[in-house]
């Protein structure tokens, strides 16, 4: 997928805000950010300050007041409710701060439910479910169910779901933000890795500074606007 | 088959609920089925056909119809009296005798409501006894056959036989038919006081809808009235010169019928009393109209009631489902799953609930109604059960289904609509 000057994701002069009855209430303001295809990119910043908003329309989830988002050639901005959902199959990977995985599925089932979406045969997806599932380490949980993981492979699960359609951008909210320390340093090191072996960019939405260590760039957001670049 | 075994799964993934939710539908299937297998009786038979229609000749004016026997000659030939003028194919004389089998203590069990009338009549124009399985016929066939031997022979339905037997004490014995060859005395009642039979039980009647009748000769009631004065000192019954209640008369369609119709109601013969010829259906028509509220109530109030109400349990079951299931919603959002695809998801686990609840239901009803039970006891005009029609099966998983997906349209809608943003900001 050609960009902009390498340039895979382009948020420009971005402004989203809510109402709230008669109140509006701003979340970002004239937001400008490129990321170059590649990057591992650290959002931190204190609640409210709108790095999960940020997050969320990077990742069309959610749409701008204004201004434009542009992911790879595509401006997600002006998609439609239906072709942004056939956008984010294939184009992104999503990994929650609290799994969400389905409850009622296999670690395995888990990980095929986007390619269920995806029109491949039964061997495409058991071949991509355990190549993702063997990246993460656990090949060998496959018919377990959520509540019989603990909570570091529950992420784990997580992550392989977020990589197994080969999604051009991994965006993560608060990864660690549910782990004890040990399972959260195991997480880090495996988007490290991730990104590593596979080249994927990735946007790390974070309150925890050993986490934005391992970045390539961090940004802090307040207010709904950028406010610092530290390398 | 992925996304059904998701549905599948999501069905099963609270058990209570879904058994709740299912039993409720169940409940509710069961009561429509019910209703509607009455209606649709009562519908079945107070249709008009086209063809191989029967005509019910009866009093005018009066109620219960009471006509002299001199008229049965002349309407079973549809009063016809001029060259051209059409005759019926088939005809059946009815003359109904109440009796009991307890001068003493008359109870419902000890009476017996008999017709006299033509042995051959039985097989071909009785309602529902020319449609009969073979072995069936076989036995209808056998017991006509030793009524014609024997004039002072009875077929008896199966509920006054099981009362014989609860009478002589075998409560708990359901083999009625040890009673055939056995004899048995009835004592007029109402209007045929004074006038005793005696009888040999020859058959029973097919279970169903004769299971309170019974049938016998009418040449030995006929005997019986005409001996009754030798008993009573030269005087005639009471009865005697008005004991034809109905005539059946069997036409090929309704022009036949019209003119039949016209014959016998242009006939100057049947003048004191005058009489009157309607079709079977519109006779059952009639005798239903006392009732017509009632079943206006079930067939406009209570069954859609029963729909609404079904409509609602489910709305409740899978509303609570959506709503415990919002975050994983939004993920399948996020991962790509459409709107459209959301709500059919919700919708299948709903309808799949519905229809398999409402199959369940009725079959059971069927197998426990028909079999279990020999029928829904439920008299109105000649009936007096009634049976679960075979395609109660498809009314009842389409009412389950039908319900289901009205019921759960609200919250697959409010599923189709979740944003994840929100979900996930709340989550947080």
């Amino acid at each position: 997928m050609a960009q902009e000057n390498g340039m895979i994701v382009r948020v420009r002069g971005v402004h989203k805000f809510f109402r709230r009855g008669s109140e509006r209430l701003d979340v970002l303001n004239n937001l400008t950010l490129d990321v170059p295809e590649g990057e591992y990119l650290g959002l931190m910043g204190p609640s409210g300050s709108g790095k999960t908003t940020l997050l969320n329309l990077i990742a069309g989830l959610d749409r701008p007041s204004e201004g434009e988002v542009w992911v790879g050639q595509e401006q997600i901005s002006a998609m439609s409710e239906a072709q942004l959902a056939r956008w984010r199959t294939r184009s992104i990977g999503f990994i929650f701060q609290f799994y969400h995985l389905l409850p009622v599925l296999s670690a395995y089932e888990n990980v095929e439910l986007p390619l269920l979406l995806l029109g491949l045969s039964r061997a495409e997806r058991r071949q991509q479910v355990m190549t993702a599932l063997e990246l993460v380490g656990l090949a060998d949980r496959i018919h377990h169910r959520p509540g019989q993981l603990s909570g570091g492979q529950q992420q784990r699960v997580g992550i392989a779901r977020a990589i197994v359609t080969d999604p051009t951008l991994i965006v993560a909210d608060e990864p660690t933000g549910d782990l004890d320390a040990r399972s959260a340093e195991e997480i880090l090191d495996l988007l490290v890795e991730l990104r590593r072996s596979l080249r994927k960019t990735i946007l790390l939405v974070t309150h925890d500074p050993r986490a934005a260590q391992r970045a390539d760039r961090v940004l802090h957001l307040d207010k709904g606007q950028l406010v610092e670049q530290a390398a | 088959m992925k996304v059904f075994s998701l549905i599948l799964k999501n069905v099963g993934r609270n058990p209570l609920r879904s058994t709740l939710t299912a039993l409720g539908t169940m409940v509710l299937v069961f009561v429509v089925v019910m209703v509607w297998s009455v209606l649709w009786l009562l519908d079945l038979v107070t249709a008009e056909k086209k063809e191989n229609l029967k005509g019910i000749v009866t009093e005018r004016w009066s109620v219960p119809s009471r006509m002299p026997f001199a008229y049965a000659a002349t309407l079973a030939e549809g009063a016809a009296r001029n060259p051209g003028d059409v005759r019926p194919t088939d005809s059946m004389t009815w003359q109904f005798y109440p009796g009991t089998l307890d001068q003493k203590k008359l109870t419902r069990e000890s009476m017996v409501f008999a017709i006299a009338c033509e042995p051959d009549k039985l097989a071909t124009m009785m309602e529902g006894l020319d449609s009969l399985s073979p072995k069936e016929a076989a036995v209808l066939k056998h017991g006509i056959e030793r009524l014609k031997a024997n004039r002072q022979g009875i077929i008896l339905g199966y509920n006054h036989l099981a009362n014989i037997n609860r009478m002589i004490g075998d409560v708990r014995d359901t083999n009625v038919e040890k009673l055939i060859g056995k004899r048995l005395k009835l004592y007029g009642i109402g209007g045929y006081k004074g006038l005793d039979l005696e009888f040999d039980i020859e058959g029973v009647f097919p279970a169903g809808r004769y299971d309170n009748l019974g049938a016998f000769n009418r040449e030995y009631f006929m005997n019986a009235m005409d001996q009754y004065p030798l008993t009573h000192s030269g005087r005639k019954h009471l009865m005697a010169d008005r004991n034809l209640n109905l005539v059946w008369l069997k036409v090929p369609d309704m022009q036949a019928f019209n003119r039949v119709n016209a014959q016998i109601e242009g006939s100057p013969f049947y003048q004191d009393p005058a009489v009157k010829c309607e079709t079977a259906s519109s006779g059952l028509a009639a005798m239903l109209e006392p009732l017509r509220d009632l079943i206006w109530g079930f067939r406009f109030l209570v069954a859609p009631a029963c729909f609404v109400t079904l409509s609602l349990v489910i709305a409740n079951g899978i509303s609570i489902s959506v709503r415990e299931r919002r975050p994983e919603l939004a993920v399948m959002k996020v991962l790509g799953f459409r709107p459209l695809q959301l709500l059919s998801m919700v919708l299948g686990e709903s309808v799949l609930l519905g229809t398999v609840a409402g199959l369940a239901s009725a079959a059971l009803t069927y197998g426990v109604i028909n079999w279990y039970f020999g029928g829904l006891r439920f008299p109105i005009g000649f009936f007096d059960r009634f049976f679960i029609p075979a395609a109660a099966l498809w009314w009842g998983t389409a009412i389950g289904g039908g319900a289901a997906l009205v019921g759960s349209f609200f919250p697959a809608w409010t599923a189709r609509n979740v944003k994840p943003a929100e979900v996930f900001s709340k989550v947080a």
